[in-house]
């Protein structure tokens, strides 16, 4: 039975107000469904004028980092087949900022916030999350895993050895559930997964952007200025979901936000039985504003016929 | 985009206090204004009762390979038909080429920063080809207001496409292609003119990077304030991805949300 069919006489609004009927829980924080937000792709105004966001299960915003980072010049962004390529870098005007304005404003709305930490090195990370330790927060999630920068970022979520000394300077600084969020530019992500967890991660989230690139065959030149970017978007579904499903045989029990192309509730189930705790919806809001709640809602109904699924996600359990 | 089930039309987005998401729209006209330059006509009141001048709309291809949003300013408004004019220069734009009347395609907008037409002026309207479309719509805008005028200053490489469109609003048309000289030879030969009637003016411009930068560089010498609209390839057009920025005197600014149009002094291009 499709979607459509499944719907009753009067289609649900992605606007209006919802009971959600299928929550999760993610390291102990329940979400009231079990789509969120991706990182990078969320901005509290620019996609609060769409739709409720605080409907959502989560929300993650875009990195912060200690101060004010410019990123990387323009052109930051291709077009890529099903998907795009970026390399916006990282900018944001700096934790103090994300403190004084965008937490607040969504933790009023109602949201269950997750802050994304960059960084350019350990201090770095260590000066955010010292900063939000106290703060409003739900949930931290150390990227370690964006190629768009050359210091910190994915050399770091590339590097066991690395990581795990990361991992044992914050993981002291706050009781809040930390989430470490992998790249997929590895060869054996399970590795970097186990030594995340060793490090006291409560959570791993993956993927993160793919190492990508277009050029300008009038030119011969990359189209983004730095040259290279992260590939998101459709065609990065199936790599998202072989490292779910890896990094869950290789640890039954750590929590799970799957990421990774979903623009449906079709391929948002598929993560969840690959045996993700709940997911997040990245590139696909960049073209359809209210995809985020769509698949939220889409997800909710072939949830309804999966009473055994459910019932799992709704203790902390997963799939698999 | 996948169909979906679930009601997203733009009466429920209004009624629930929203901005109406990504939509499919009935395309009701398409023509060649001249070869690789297409008039594009679709129905769409949301848009046609909102967008201001210089704010552009998002269209999608249909084919799920090429998922990016292409902008384009909005040219002109009748009812609730809503025009853009654009160069036919990659997959996205020889699609939409191709449409016909009765065909549909996936919109979303109005979007951006418009010009700022609050004061009473002569407005100056320069443009360079394809950066023509949103002073069309800024010269509609102006047309039903007795104490502005426009004046339409428009360089072409060849053939003067949008003339035709210009002068059904504009007081003025002026043009030139690149035979004869650019904007900046019609600005020079409208100086003393424009001095004379003694009215404020005000630059608005949109076109090639170079000619917007020389036209601002024109009108501060001359301490005339201009705005200028500005292009930059976009990863959402909404504000969400930070990929849009331009470096301005502001700081990096996204170009889909503090533009499209900003001051020659916020690009630092006012010798100031
Ligand atoms: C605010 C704004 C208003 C615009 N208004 C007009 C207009 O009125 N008329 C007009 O002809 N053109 C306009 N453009 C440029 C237009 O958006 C591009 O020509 C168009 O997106 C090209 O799409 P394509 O699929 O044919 O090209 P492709 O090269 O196949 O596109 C690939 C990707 O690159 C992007 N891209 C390519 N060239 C440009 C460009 N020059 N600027 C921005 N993005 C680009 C596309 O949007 C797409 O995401 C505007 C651009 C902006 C930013
Ligand atoms: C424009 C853009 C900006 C991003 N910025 C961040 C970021 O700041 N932090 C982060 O952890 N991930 C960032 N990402 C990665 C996404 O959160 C997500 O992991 C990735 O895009 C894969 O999901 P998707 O295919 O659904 O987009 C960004 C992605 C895009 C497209
Ligand atoms: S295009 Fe995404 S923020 Fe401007």
């Amino acid at each position: 039975m499709n979607i459509e069919q499944e719907l009753n006489e009067t289609p649900t609004s992605v606007y209006a107000p919802h009971e959600w009927r299928h929550g999760t829980v993610v390291a102990g924080v329940p979400w009231k469904n079990p789509v969120g937000t991706a990182s990078g792709t969320f901005n509290a105004y620019a996609c609060g004028q769409f739709y409720d966001v605080s409907q959502m299960g989560s929300v993650t915003t875009k990195g912060v980092s200690p101060v004010e980072w410019l990123g990387n010049p323009g052109v930051r962004t291709a077009e890529s087949p099903a998907g795009t390529v970026n390399a916006v870098g990282l900018q944001n005007p700096g934790v103090d900022h994300y403190l004084a304005h965008d937490l607040p404003y969504l933790k009023d709305l109602g949201a269950t916030v997750i802050a994304n930490v960059a960084g350019h090195c350990d201090d770095d990370y260590a000066q955010v999350v010292e900063k939000l330790a106290e703060s409003d927060a739900d949930m931290l999630e150390i990227n370690v895993s964006c190629p768009n920068v050359t210091h910190g970022g994915m050399s770091v979520g590339t590097d066991p050895v690395a990581l795990a000394k990361l991992m044992d300077r914050l993981r002291p600084m706050t009781d809040k559930p930390m989430i470490v969020k992998l790249t997929p530019n590895v060869t054996d992500i399970a590795a970097i997964a186990r030594a995340a967890v060793e490090g006291g991660a409560d959570c791993l989230s993956m993927i993160n952007t793919l190492v990508g690139m277009r050029i300008d065959i009038r030119t011969g030149e990359p189209i983004i200025a730095n040259r290279t970017g992260g590939v998101s978007g459709p065609a990065v579904f199936p790599v998202g979901l072989a490292c779910v499903w890896r990094v869950r045989a290789a640890l039954p029990d750590i929590p799970i936000i799957g990421i990774g192309g979903i623009d449906s509730g079709e391929k948002a189930l598929e993560y969840l039985y690959a045996g993700a705790n709940a997911v997040e919806v990245g590139g696909a809001a960049l073209y359809d504003p209210t995809a985020p709640i769509r698949v939220a809602l889409e997800l909710e109904e072939l949830l309804d016929s999966r009473p055994e699924l459910t019932e799992k996600l709704a203790k902390g359990d997963t799939w698999r | 985009m996948p169909t979906t089930a679930f009601s997203h039309t733009v009466e429920d987005a209004v009624s629930n206090g929203r901005t109406p998401t990504r939509r499919t729209v009935d395309v009701v006209d398409v023509r060649e204004l001249t070869p690789g330059v297409v008039r594009l006509t679709f129905r769409d009141e949301f848009t046609a009762a909102n967008v201001k001048p210089a704010q552009f709309v998002n269209l999608y291809s249909s084919n799920p390979q090429h998922l990016m949003p292409r902008p384009f300013g909005v040219s002109d408004v009748d009812g609730d038909r809503v025009s853009l004019i654009f160069a036919v220069v990659g997959y996205g734009t020889d699609e939409f080429a191709h449409l016909k009347a009765g065909d549909r395609v996936d919109v979303l907008g109005p979007l951006g920063r418009p010009f700022d037409l609050r004061k009473d002026a002569d407005y100056l309207l320069v443009g360079g080809g394809l950066g023509i479309p949103p002073l069309l719509e800024a010269a509609q805008a102006l047309a039903g207001r007795d104490d502005c005028r426009a004046i339409a200053v428009l360089g072409y490489r060849d053939a003067h496409f949008a003339d035709v469109y210009a002068a059904r609003y504009a007081d003025e048309v002026h043009s030139i292609d690149e035979s004869e000289g650019n904007v900046l030879t019609l600005l020079e030969r409208l100086w003393p003119e424009l001095q004379e009637s003694g009215r404020e003016l005000i630059i608005l411009s949109c076109g090639p990077t170079p000619m917007m930068k020389a036209v601002a560089e024109w009108a501060s010498r001359r301490g005339v304030d201009a705005q200028l609209s500005m292009e930059q390839r976009m990863g959402c057009g909404y504000g969400t991805c930070v990929a849009c920025t331009i470096d301005t005197r502001d700081g990096r600014e996204k170009v889909c949300e503090a533009g499209p149009v900003f001051t020659a002094h916020q690009l630092g291009w006012d010798n100031k």
